[in-house]
């Protein structure tokens, strides 16, 4: 589904990936730890299309198409999502508005009429209950006055909506006490396919106690260091990110 | 002569002393009254309009209704219960002992705050407005809606007085039915007796060529609440200054602003609010969005006078540029002479945030629509405060036509 080869990425001049390569199959959980600025959410941001990342050479090829070339919508249009670290608040902006126009722009893009107001608000209902949103989040502006909490629950919430075959979670682990992860992750677990990829990225071993990846990458230095199942993870929790470095 | 006509004869005499204000003043700095001069002599002929199909707000209210500034009795519809008429009635029937309180609305000092001569021109001028009086704990069951319907120049002065915890919901809104230049001087005093609350709009939709000059005053007495919206969407050269006393203590204003400006419009405000007594509440939060190659002044003027402790001020302006020809001047102003106070000031002028723009782009908004949503978003969240939820679409309605729009976004007011 993505394959990303001999990614060179820098910000502000400064390089921060360098020569990163992976493959991402439908279906597949990755989970990709790594210290402090070692690249994890340049990754994401880079895949999601945020303005400031200069790609300075290498390649992101998904679904067979070059995905530097599209815009960040057409890429959510595509079927990329990128839960964030930090999900912005946006007052004055409906969450239910937001759902309805990415979800009736992904139908058009696809050649689909859009979805009727009722079609739509249940599918938003049944995807409510997946992360356990109370529906008064709905008639709210976008994360405004949300808990930590909230805000990384409704981005569960969204991409139960939205839809992806390729999901990024950023860090949505952190800021979470143990109930709100263990509802966070349980949604997610939901949201497994054989069609979809989920990349989870994060700095703790505790998110993959309730999500099991299929491959742990560990990112240090601007590139992927070591590749295993999940006790890789285990390892790095147990002798941290250094034994990595130490036994390169 | 009775006391209302010497006191209109005083107040010419003092424009005829002091003149438009001119760019020596500071608080004309921006705004170039000597724009008016040409528009003061022209003298049109007093022209029927009907207001059917004029864009009227449907509302469920009490309608005044002022043709070229004078009260058209046939198109409004007024409660007999509450002392509403129009002031021209009010003068031509006043009893001498009650004219001593009508002339003091015909009073003008230039010692008030953000005096210049065409508050007095007004005082001297004009032609009729709403004589409003609502006795002590009565509640106006509905809104009063005050429409100014002008093809040429018009001078309006309007008084309201509420009584002890008497409570109202006013709304004025302006439009015209020509392109012509012309000029509009309107005058709204406002007593708020005790505990009384008023929520006032101040709707300017005139037409393009159009010059609108306003002057609200607001006197607080204790535990009184007034809120103010005022909307500029109209006219060429628009300018208010906003006059609120808060005397007595526990008195408490809101004042929100929006102004939706674009081509060549030039829209002022000038607020000033003095805080005199202990425990007083001011708010205020105006918000521009200027495209083209439109002028916003915003001057916000606050005064903590030595005996107002506890008061609590707080101003915020936030201006979006859409345009790189466009222009804000603004300027919050605090004169503190009391030590007990808290007071927060902030003004931003920029572009959209790139986050919000992001994050709305990464959740399948086009860039286009992400943009015009965040611009629409801006500018409705002064309206959150404003109860009267049918104004509030019609504004949006009107500022959203006004704005960059796409068919896409059309649904957002649907929601």
């Amino acid at each position: 589904m993505l394959a990303i080869k001999d990614l060179h990425v820098s910000v502000d001049g400064k390089e921060i990936l360098k020569g990163l390569s992976l493959t991402i199959n439908a279906g597949e959980v990755h989970a990709i730890m790594g210290p402090n600025g070692a690249g994890k959410s340049t990754l994401s941001n880079v895949i999601a299309g945020r303005d400031g990342y200069e790609v300075t050479s290498g390649s992101l090829t998904y679904k067979g198409e070059d995905l530097l070339a599209m815009k960040p919508e057409e890429r959510a249009w595509a079927g990329v999502f990128l839960a964030f670290q930090y999900p912005v608040e946006i007052p004055g902006v409906n969450n239910t508005y937001l759902l309805k126009a990415g979800v009736n722009a992904k139908r058009k893009y696809q050649g689909l009429d859009e979805l009727d107001a009722f079609d739509f608000m249940s599918v938003v209902k049944e995807k409510a209950k997946l992360v356990e949103l109370d529906t008064s989040f709905l008639t709210r502006s976008v994360n405004e006055g949300f808990s930590g909490g909230e805000k990384k629950r409704n981005e569960i919430f969204q991409m139960a909506v939205l839809d992806p075959d390729l999901a990024l979670l950023d860090e949505t682990d952190s800021g979470l006490d143990i109930d709100a992860l263990r509802i966070v992750a349980g949604g997610v677990n939901k949201l497994r396919s054989a069609d979809r990829a989920i990349v989870m990225i994060t700095h703790y071993q505790r998110l993959l106690d309730y999500i099991e990846p299929d491959f742990v990458h560990v990112l240090a230095d601007g590139e992927i260091q070591k590749t295993g199942d999940k006790s890789l993870a285990l390892k790095l929790e147990e002798h941290g990110y250094d034994w990595v470095k130490e036994n390169l | 002569m009775n006391l209302v006509e010497e006191r209109r004869q005083e107040a010419l005499s003092l424009f005829e002393k002091v003149g438009l204000p001119n760019k020596r003043d500071e608080n004309w700095k921006y705004t170039d009254a000597s724009r008016l001069a040409d528009l003061l002599e022209i003298d049109g002929s007093n022209t029927a309009i009907n207001i059917e199909g004029l864009g009227m707000v449907d509302l469920d209210a009490y309608r005044m209704v002022f043709i070229n500034g004078a009260f058209d009795a046939a198109q409004s519809s007024l409660p007999d219960e509450v002392n509403i008429v129009s002031l021209a009635t009010l003068q031509s029937s006043v009893s001498d002992d009650d004219s001593q309180a009508l002339a003091k609305l015909f009073q003008v000092s230039g010692d008030e705050p953000l005096f210049n001569g065409l508050m007095a021109l007004n005082a001297a001028t004009a032609s009729d407005g709403a004589a409003v009086c609502l006795a002590d704990n009565s509640v106006l069951n509905k809104p009063l809606y005050i429409l100014h319907v002008s093809n040429q120049n018009n001078v309006i002065r309007h008084g309201l007085m509420l009584g002890e915890h008497a409570q109202a919901q006013v709304i004025e809104h302006f439009i015209s039915t020509a392109e012509n230049k012309a000029l509009s001087n309107c005058v709204t005093a406002l007593i708020l007796k005790n505990g009384a609350s008023l929520e006032h709009s101040r709707l300017q939709q005139e037409g393009k060529q159009q010059s609108h000059i306003a002057r609200v005053e607001v006197k607080q007495c204790r535990d009184s609440s007034y809120t103010f919206h005022g909307v500029e969407l109209g006219a060429s050269l628009s300018r208010t200054d906003l006059v609120v006393n808060l005397s007595e203590q526990g008195a408490s204003c809101a004042l929100n602003g929006l102004f939706v400006l674009d081509g060549r419009q030039h829209v002022d405000h000038h607020t000033r609010v003095d805080h005199t007594a202990p425990h007083c509440t001011s708010h205020e939060n105006y918000r521009t969005v200027l495209d083209g190659r439109s002028h916003a002044v915003f001057n916000g003027k606050v005064v903590v006078h030595e005996g107002a402790s506890k008061t609590d001020s707080a101003q915020s302006n936030g201006n979006l540029l859409l345009s790189k020809h466009a222009e804000i001047d603004t300027k919050p102003e605090l004169e503190i002479y009391n030590d007990d106070v808290k007071c927060a000031h902030g003004a931003t002028v920029g572009q959209l945030d790139d986050k919000q723009l992001f994050y709305l782009r990464s959740r399948g908004v086009s860039e286009e629509e992400a943009q015009e949503l965040l611009t629409f978003a801006f500018a409705d969240e002064v309206l959150a405060n404003m109860s009267n939820t049918t104004v509030r679409r019609y504004i949006e309605k009107a500022a959203f036509a006004k704005l960059p729009h796409s068919e896409g976004i059309e649904g957002l007011l649907g929601e």
